[in-house]
């Protein structure tokens, strides 16, 4: 229902007889499977055969959060517990978990828009029959269904039900499992993301999924430490890849990593001088190859490390030493390399906006107004980005007005 | 995303003839939504029916046909979709989640149904209160997010759905408003933007629901405006239309999450307006048919040919639809209704 990228047919197509029947029996396999997994969770039958049903179901349709939460109340309610003869309370249980087991008619195609429900709901299960399981057989389970998800997730890698089901499966084997099997699990999630992201270096579910995994890698139940080094050096892996100079995503992530990279080094002001010195000569080197001074990515980060230096409350992340001159000596040095930079790439309209707001920057740093020949530069470079960039004319017309009214002053 | 009251924009469009708003194929596109039996692709979508139904409902409302789907069938099908916990899912007997517990309550809201909701509606207390706890009792009251359902996944989306719910509820004392605002701005990156957990990488589909719930608890103010139209108005390629980050392909379902939520920070005007009018426009099919034959062609009434894609010459869907003609109402397309960005 909601499509991308799949090309409309020129006129819709008549489908022949035989075309509509094989429609009409796929139709009632799917529907007579649908029947047949409600009927029997209904029975309470948390069986393997069942679990089994739902994987073909699942298979044909992944967006069918319904039965991702059957498979859950399948393990959860039978088969985890009868994997194991352990006996100890699982620490949580979920909440309100119910078993619908409204029936959905296969019988005649009525209308669904005047069908109406005959919800009837069985009893809950009893949360204290839920047991945490031994490594045996849950563990198997796992296992077997973190493999079953593969697949499908790299068919469908932009399904939310996938990843949400995948976080799950392994929170659970944190409950039932000893940390140790557990921390196994998830350093084996390390490896399937950096899959997934090799696949599609963009994936947002991906790069949410990593630093979830990450984040439950470095804790104390499973008994890390932090990780801070090797993600950044995966970022900086990442961003010298193919395409890696315009994956956003990488340099976002990086602008994270950095301020808890600093700190666990424990970087004095000389150090963290010195890294902000690499991270512009690693973007502005970026800036000189590959025709990338177009490229926007690369303009947010370099934004990001400009925010370090103007932004009052980004100080801390990369600067938190730096006195107001030496930040004023920055942004001028970066004004004038911006300066440079178009000599080589005078139709670059990244650069004329950065020119415009660090020069307002940097009178606001030193509490005065624009000085002549700055207000004169900075007319310039509007009227070239006028003309470089005709979308986005409301946003130059409101910079003219903030520069003929001299607004940028301190406030 | 609803209707709010007062005239539609007047004036006459700049844009060339064969590039107008199909308004008829689009309603009869939606009215045959629901007659898809024979397809297989209508049972593989039935997760999306709730959702379905308040896209398509929407579009009629721009559309100036808000009695296109009737009234009371619409209702029984919401109501059909309810659980016993007061939740709602996305088809009958599918489970409850926030996504279309929102969906539901904007449908309710659409066509005046929220005294048939409490003389009908399940879950404890019944009627709006049962819908209203069932999304209250998803609020993490530690951190002041939202899960989506009882399995516990956490996203900004959620949080808009909760709140967007409980204020046409008018039961936002039922949830920390406070709290989630305060999610919100941990959301925050350096760029202005917001992701779906603090954290994650500025979205614009994640953006527009954080907008969007700042919005509806009267708290814009924490937002960077200036850095976050900034990016938001780069969204805009050469094509005009909108994408969702940096360095994507546009899509007409950006045009409605960018464009609403440059609506709702003042900065609507720093995207070129005609220019996604116009891209909008080539994304219906009919269209293309259009530059083929010509104006006059019997095939624009061909109800098949109603509907809106995400891209010129793709599949055209319902969720698109919606989107693009919201998009174009917030542009002031001539003859639409007004759309309120939140
Ligand atoms: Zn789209």
């Amino acid at each position: 229902m909601a499509s991308h990228g799949i090309a409309r047919p020129a006129a819709s197509v008549q489908r022949t007889e035989e075309q509509l029947q094989e429609e009409h029996r796929k139709i009632q396999e799917y529907r007579d499977l649908e029947d047949l997994i409600r009927t029997k969770v209904a029975e309470r039958q948390y069986t393997v055969e069942v679990l089994n049903l739902t994987s073909k179901l699942l298979k044909a349709n992944p967006e069918y959060y319904t039965i991702w939460n059957v498979r859950r109340r399948l393990l959860i309610y039978g088969l985890f517990s009868k994997s194991s003869d352990s006996s100890s309370p699982s620490k949580v249980s979920p909440s309100t978990s119910r078993i619908d087991t409204t029936p959905v008619s296969s019988t005649q195609p009525s209308d669904s828009v005047t069908t109406s429900s005959e919800a009837s709901n069985t009893a809950l299960p009893d949360p204290s029959s839920q047991n945490p399981g031994k490594n045996g057989t849950t563990l198997d389970l796992i296992k077997a269904d973190l493999e079953f998800l593969f697949p499908i997730m790299v068919g469908w890698p932009k399904c939310y039900w996938l990843w949400n089901y995948r976080l799950w499966l392994l929170q659970e084997a944190n409950k039932r499992l000893d940390p140790i099997t557990a921390r196994k699990l998830w350093t084996q999630e390390l490896t399937l993301v950096g899959k997934m992201l090799v696949r599609d270096s963009r994936n947002f579910h991906g790069w949410r999924y990593r630093r979830i995994v990450v984040d439950e890698l470095e804790s104390q139940h499973l008994q890390g430490t932090s990780m801070v080094e090797v993600e950044f050096e995966y970022t900086t892996k990442v961003i010298r890849g193919q395409d890696g100079l315009s994956n956003f995503s990488a340099w976002h992530r990086r602008s994270k990593l950095i301020p808890k990279l600093l700190n666990e080094r424990g970087t004095d002001d000389a150090g963290r001088r010195q890294f902000l010195d690499d991270e512009f000569d690693t973007i502005i080197t970026a800036m000189y190859t590959d025709a990338f001074p177009y490229a926007q990515s690369v303009w947010f980060y370099y934004q990001f490390l400009m925010t370090t230096l103007t932004d009052s409350v980004r100080h801390a992340t990369i600067t938190s030493n730096f006195t107001q001159e030496d930040r004023i000596g920055y942004l001028t040095r970066q004004l004038s390399i911006l300066k440079e930079m178009l000599e080589d790439a005078d139709d670059c309209k990244w650069i004329y906006d950065a020119l415009i707001e660090y020069t307002m920057s940097l009178s606001q740093m030193e509490q005065r107004q624009l000085d002549k020949d700055e207000t004169e530069d900075c007319k310039l470079w509007l009227s070239k980005l006028r003309v470089l960039d005709r979308l986005r004319g409301g946003r130059w017309d409101d910079l003219d007005k903030e520069l003929s009214g001299s607004r940028a002053l301190v406030q | 995303m609803s209707l709010v009251s007062g005239p539609g924009h007047a004036g006459p469009s700049s844009l060339p003839d064969e590039l107008q708003l199909a308004i008829e194929p689009h309603v009869k596109y939606i009215q045959s939504l629901d007659s898809r039996r024979d397809e297989l692709e209508h049972w593989l979508t039935e997760h999306l029916r709730l959702n379905g139904l308040y896209w398509g409902l929407t579009a009629l409302h721009l559309l100036g046909r808000p009695d296109a789907l009737p009234r009371n069938e619409t209702i029984d099908f919401v109501l059909s979709c309810q659980s016993e916990n007061g939740g709602f899912g996305a088809a009958p007997g599918h489970d409850a989640h926030l996504l279309y517990t929102c969906s539901a309550v904007q449908i309710l809201a659409m066509v005046d149904g929220f005294g048939e909701l409490e003389s009908r509606g399940k879950g404890e207390g019944g009627g709006k209160l049962a819908v209203g706890k069932y999304i209250a009792n998803l609020q993490n009251r530690s951190t002041g997010t939202f899960a989506g359902d009882e399995w516990g996944e956490e996203d900004t989306r959620f949080l808009y759905a909760s709140l967007n719910g409980l204020s046409l509820l008018k039961m936002l004392d039922l949830v920390d408003v406070n709290r989630a605002v305060e999610y919100i701005v941990s959301c925050a990156n350096f760029d202005g933007g917001y992701g779906s957990t603090p954290g994650a990488e500025s979205h614009s589909g994640q953006i527009f629901t954080c907008l969007g719930a700042l919005s509806i608890a009267k708290r814009i103010d924490v937002v960077n405006v200036d850095k976050l139209g900034r990016w938001l108005s780069e969204r805009q390629v050469p094509a005009g239309g909108l994408n969702g980050r940096p360095e994507k392909l546009e899509d007409v379902c950006y045009s409605w999450w960018v464009s609403s939520s440059l609506a709702m920070i003042g900065k609507l005007h720093w995207i070129d307006g005609s220019k996604l009018t116009e891209f909008i426009l080539k994304c219906q099919v009919c269209v293309e048919i259009l530059q083929l034959v010509g104006s006059a062609d019997k095939k624009l009434q061909d109800p098949e040919r109603g509907g809106i894609a995400d891209r010129p010459g793709d599949m055209v869907d319902v969720f698109h639809t919606v989107f693009g003609i919201a998009g174009l109402s917030l542009l002031g397309y001539p003859g639409l209704e007004d759309v309120d960005p939140v």
